[in-house]
């Protein structure tokens, strides 16, 4: 996809009318351009610029709020063609913020930089108890398990369900957390595989785990 | 108990005002400073302290009594206002703040704003434990009250996500909240004063770990300009995050105050804002308060002093598994005086 192309999908992804981002998707499927490179090249791409942007404090939530809506629009429209070619992911991604915490806007812009990105993503929701997150591991096998907290207090509860996935399994997933009272420190402490201080970091991690395992 | 040379608050209000120095600079606190360790000495525990006005007002003075801070501060919740507008709150445990279950607004038309509001008992719990603070340590201690602002108010009205989002895709309803809700912050403030508050903390978070400057000024900053008119009396911003890009907005809203975090470099922002309104903060909770050592807190204490900041206090309610050791070294490292 050409530069210009690509503009257009990120043009489309800032817009505040869902109609655009529809029109496009349409577009290029009239004029035949792959599914597969739609998807990858033009909304990938452009939620990948729209990820640095707000890395870089160009924009702020409310966009990556806008993106990510208009974003799950245009998969919406492109879904029958990505059915036809069977579009592999980059990778299966669990996520959920752990017992006692409620907050999941950290979380959801998580999910939304990683589909963004080409991962398909598991949301095990906000408050979920260790054992949900060792049966949803056993049943949907991720790479990278994601955990989230935004109050002090679930922190130890992160603690412990890092502590129990190895355990519990002889090929366990990565590992990444994040959320407001999270440190890199903290993650060092409780030996999990990453932290993340903001959802585009978590991208860059899980990319650079799945690498170090040979997968992408 | 330390020799006086300055009550608390004259001390308090002083700083406040960015008047003359004193003995030391003041310890206040625009947030919660309750942690489990000092439910456990009063006996008073949450949830009962965010519901009953004798709990609060005791559990408050705590801060004064046995933290040694120049000031109380009784509502130590964000979800005061959400469950008198009709969120179902969940007022938590000791281990646990309260917080709104649900969003019951999708359209401006679903916002119902009771007219006995002040009466409903999650407001008046707040004025009656000042009342009674005013009473009991009104001359001595600064008491300081706490509304949230129409921006916070809609986060628990709509969901922050919705609310964030129709930033862009409906500003109109955004503005059309925020316009109805501002009669909130003013009359729960009013009656905070009347109460007895010498000053009335407005939290709205529109913080910049969310929104950019141009989002505070092109929605929000009419409508702060207006509140401060329409309230009179003294009054501190807090918005927590990020916020070094809009000090200057804050400014040109008139406040008296803002609580700000440590994220906010205390040298540039005493820079930035010139003496034109004054800082109350910034002793980080995640690494220092909550996560650090009484030295790691007497550091960045003397580090805010020497920048020039004018009330210290937490950035933020620290969390509930605060130590006490942490929160007095705030108040010990503000004794060795300038």
């Amino acid at each position: 996809m050409f530069q210009e192309e690509i503009q257009r999908y990120y043009e489309a992804l800032r817009e505040p009318k869902i109609n655009k981002i529809e029109e496009l998707v349409r577009e290029f499927i009239e004029k035949h351009v792959s599914s597969v490179v739609i998807l990858n090249e033009g909304l990938i791409g452009a939620m990948g610029i729209i990820g640095q942007e707000f890395k870089a404090s160009k924009l702020w939530v409310p966009e990556v709020l806008l993106a990510a809506r208009n974003m799950h629009r245009g998969i919406e429209i492109l879904k029958p063609e990505l059915l036809k070619n069977n579009v592999p992911s980059k990778g299966k991604f669990l996520i959920g913020t752990v017992k006692g915490d409620i907050h999941d806007i950290g979380k959801n812009l998580v999910i939304m930089m990683m589909t963004g990105a080409g991962y398909q993503v598991i949301d095990l929701g906000i408050d979920v108890p260790q054992e949900r997150f060792l049966e949803a591991i056993d049943k949907e096998r991720p790479d990278i398990v994601g955990l989230s907290a935004l109050l002090t207090t679930t922190m130890l509860e992160m603690k412990e369900v890092v502590k129990s996935i190895p355990k519990n399994f002889s090929s366990p997933p990565k590992i990444i957390i994040g959320g407001a009272p999270v440190t890199r420190k903290f993650s060092e402490e409780i030996a999990a595989d990453g932290y993340g201080e903001d959802a585009i970091r978590a991208v860059e991690l899980a990319d650079q785990l799945l690498m170090s395992k040979g997968m992408i | 108990m330390e020799h006086h040379l300055s009550s608390p608050k004259r001390r308090f209000l002083s700083g406040l005002f960015g008047g003359r120095k004193g003995d030391r600079i003041s310890v206040a606190n625009p947030t919660s400073i309750v942690s489990v360790e000092l439910m456990e000495k009063t006996g008073i525990f949450f949830p009962d302290a965010h519901l009953d006005p004798i709990k609060m007002a005791e559990l408050a003075a705590a801060g004064y009594e046995i933290l040694g801070f120049d000031s109380i501060m009784p509502e130590f919740s964000v979800q005061q206002e959400a469950e008198a507008l009709g969120c179902v709150v969940d007022w938590g445990s000791p281990s646990m703040m309260p917080d709104a279950k649900t969003h019951p607004v999708k359209e401006v038309s679903q916002l119902h704003i009771p007219e006995n509001l002040l009466e409903k008992p999650s407001i008046r719990v707040v004025l009656q434990a000042l009342e009674l603070l005013r009473k009991n340590y009104g001359n001595q201690v600064g008491i300081i009250g706490k509304v949230m602002g129409p921006w916070t108010i809609s986060y628990h009205m709509c969901g922050v996500q919705e609310f964030l989002l129709w930033t862009l895709i409906d500003p109109d309803k955004v503005r059309a909240l925020l316009d109805r809700l501002k009669e909130v912050t003013i009359a729960f403030a009013n009656a905070q004063f009347k109460a007895g508050a010498d000053v009335v903390v407005i939290a709205d978070h529109a913080t910049g770990d969310l929104v950019s400057p141009k989002t505070y000024q092109d929605f929000l900053l009419p409508v702060h300009q207006e509140i401060i008119q329409r309230i009179g009396g003294p009054t501190i911003l807090h918005i927590c995050g990020n916020c070094s890009d809009r000090l200057r907005l804050f400014v040109e809203a008139g406040f008296d105050g803002y609580h700000f975090e440590w994220q906010v470099d205390a040298k540039m922002a005493v820079q930035t804002v010139n003496h034109e309104m004054s800082l109350v903060g910034n002793i980080s909770n995640k690494n220092v308060l909550f996560g650090g050592t009484p030295e790691d807190v007497y550091k960045q204490t003397r580090y805010s002093i020497e920048a020039g900041v004018d009330v210290l206090a937490p950035e933020c309610a620290v969390p509930l598994q605060t130590p006490i050791a942490n929160l007095k070294a705030i108040v010990e490292a503000a004794r060795q005086g300038w």
